[in-house]
């Protein structure tokens, strides 16, 4: 069944994009991540403009953490000062984003910038992943003790100016790493279309030492907001959300992420991260291909002024 | 065909008889004067209807009648940029940059292009993908040598998307005088006014051209969506945001574990 999206100006099938969203949701619910990175590469590689797929999963990601969200606002397991500081940074960070990306998309760079960025952040963090989880599994495997890393009490951002206090994480920390990592996070979320909760979760655990128990809610809460001013900014700016592929993709990914979370709950932390890291592997490399190979048309069109720019 | 065909044919035939020009005039009709895009909207097709009339003192000539009609939509600036190697990465690099191009170009005619008219009438009226004006900004790095590459790679990507195309030998006729054709239009059309032109020719001398218009717009949903996120596009996002958390706190509640 074809379903025309009003914005993207093109007929996709329903079908083809609940199955994405829905596939997409139930990685992110097997290993608790937004899904963005994975799910903004797959509506472009299935044809739909890069410039609506980034700023359309911004939407979903909004979705897809807000179901989550509930969840960890009833368990109490929010820091909420920690979050509207990361939020803060967020927000402009996130007002950047979109400020770079019109300016890429005028200059027709922006599909190579996101492509590039991609290689280089899941490049790297699926690298990451998969060389910690090996590592977990053959300790597991050679049954030596597991020394628990226990993360050294300070290190350099904790001796940076304009300490702030955040009673929830018991944390004492410069607003300055804060307000940077928001930012950061913004930013790359608004012009790649993620979340980053899989940069996000690491950071504040490995950086800012906040306590596992509040991480992933904090995290959460803070890119639902991220992502909601990222959505608002496309949609003032780069006028490029499509409503009806988003609220298509979040039906597939709600129900998708619910089965997902059950299947996680079988399976073995070091495991799930090993697949994760393959997974995100695989995706940088899919955009390492397209970069290196000669292509197969040197040409593109796009469209400047009159109907459908 | 219903009636309201029926209804257009005695509307054409009428003209035909009242009409008493000197020479050849030509009469169109179209099955719609407006294609709506709809959530489901997959493409159509319209159906171009015409009269050849002519007046009962023209000596009959003995060349054939010839016929194009073009469909075309509103005009666009298009960027067409080419590839290059970078750093040992493909970016775009070269662009050429074609001005008030029409967004929509199909041409449906009762013989090749070439055999219509000479090459001077062909540009002139803009008849066929080759004799199409595809004005260049004055700016432009890339060499005149290759300026030719760029067009072409236009033309190709375009008639790839469905959104050029010459259709030859595609003209019926139903009578020595009637003729209609049949024009698909793809499911990626770009909204707006559309011109549909009508040429007759004979012995390659044009004889009489017409004009009529087509509209195509979103309707319903599709409208009200598209006009607020560009009229009302703070609204817009606002609207998609709290769709989002609405959407995902009522899974997050039907779904909830503990």
């Amino acid at each position: 069944m074809q379903l025309y999206l009003p914005i993207a100006e093109i007929p996709v099938n329903i079908f083809l994009i609940l199955g994405m969203g829905g596939a997409v949701g139930f990685l992110s619910g097997l290993f608790g991540i937004g899904g963005g990175f994975l799910l903004t590469p797959l509506l472009i590689f299935s044809g739909i403009p890069p410039a609506v797929s980034v700023a359309t999963v911004t939407t979903q990601v909004v979705a897809s953490s807000a179901s989550a969200v509930v969840t960890y606002i009833r368990r109490k397991a929010i820091d909420m000062k920690l979050a509207s500081y990361l939020l803060a940074g967020g927000v402009t960070g996130s007002l950047l984003g979109v400020i770079l990306f019109d300016l890429l998309q005028s200059l027709g760079q922006l599909d190579v910038v996101i492509s590039l960025s991609y290689v280089t952040f899941l490049g790297t963090v699926g690298t990451l992943m998969l060389v910690e989880s090996i590592n977990a599994i053959r300790r597991r495997h050679s049954g030596a003790a597991v020394s628990v890393k226990r993360p050294g009490q300070h290190n350099w951002i904790h001796g940076l100016p304009f300490k702030v206090r955040f009673r929830r994480s018991k944390l004492y920390v410069s607003a300055i790493p804060v307000l940077g990592l928001g930012a950061s996070i913004g930013f790359l979320g608004t012009v790649l279309g993620i979340g980053g909760g899989f940069l996000m979760v690491p950071a504040l655990i490995y950086l800012l030492r906040v306590p596992t128990g509040i991480v992933i809610g904090t995290s959460l809460f803070q890119i639902m907001f991220t992502m909601a001013a990222a959505t608002i900014f496309h949609a003032a700016s780069t006028q490029t959300v499509d409503i009806v592929l988003a609220l298509t993709l979040m039906i597939g990914g709600v129900i998708g992420a619910q089965l997902g979370a059950r299947m996680g709950q079988k399976l073995r932390g070091d495991q799930l991260r090993l697949l994760l890291g393959l997974l995100v592997l695989a995706v940088g490399l899919r955009f390492a291909v397209d970069l290196l190979l000669t292509p197969e048309d040197f040409y593109s069109i796009a469209i400047t002024k009159g109907a459908g720019a | 065909m219903s009636a309201r065909w029926l209804l257009l044919w005695i509307g054409i035939a009428a003209l035909g008889l009242i009409s008493r020009a000197d020479a050849e005039e030509l009469v169109t009709a179209l099955s719609a004067e407006m294609v709506s895009i709809q959530s489901n909207f997959t493409g159509t097709e319209i159906v171009i209807f015409g009269q050849i009339s002519r007046d009962t003192n023209t000596i009959s000539r003995r060349g054939k009648y010839e016929l194009a009609i073009i469909v075309e939509g509103p005009t666009q600036d298009i960027t067409t940029r080419r590839k290059g190697r970078f750093l040992g990465v493909w970016v775009n690099r070269d662009y050429e940059r074609f001005l008030n191009v029409p967004s929509f170009y199909a041409i449906s005619t009762t013989t090749s292009i070439g055999d219509l008219a000479n090459r001077d009438l062909l540009d002139e009226y803009q008849i066929g993908l080759n004799h199409l004006n595809l004005a260049v900004t004055g700016k432009s790095d890339v060499p005149l040598s290759e300026r030719d590459d760029f067009r072409q790679a236009f033309l190709r990507l375009r008639e790839e998307a469905g959104l050029y195309s010459e259709r030859q030998e595609a003209i019926e006729f139903l009578t020595d005088t009637m003729f209609r054709t049949n024009v698909p239009l793809p499911a990626n059309i770009p909204v707006g006014a559309y011109k549909i032109k009508s040429l007759l020719f004979q012995d390659g001398a044009l004889l009489s051209q017409t004009e009529g218009s087509l509209s195509v717009a979103k309707t319903g949903f599709e409208q009200i969506t598209f006009e607020m996120s560009r009229d009302y596009s703070l609204l817009y996002g606002l609207i998609a945001v709290i769709l989002a958390i609405f959407t995902g706190w009522i899974a997050g509640v039907i779904f909830k574990k503990d």
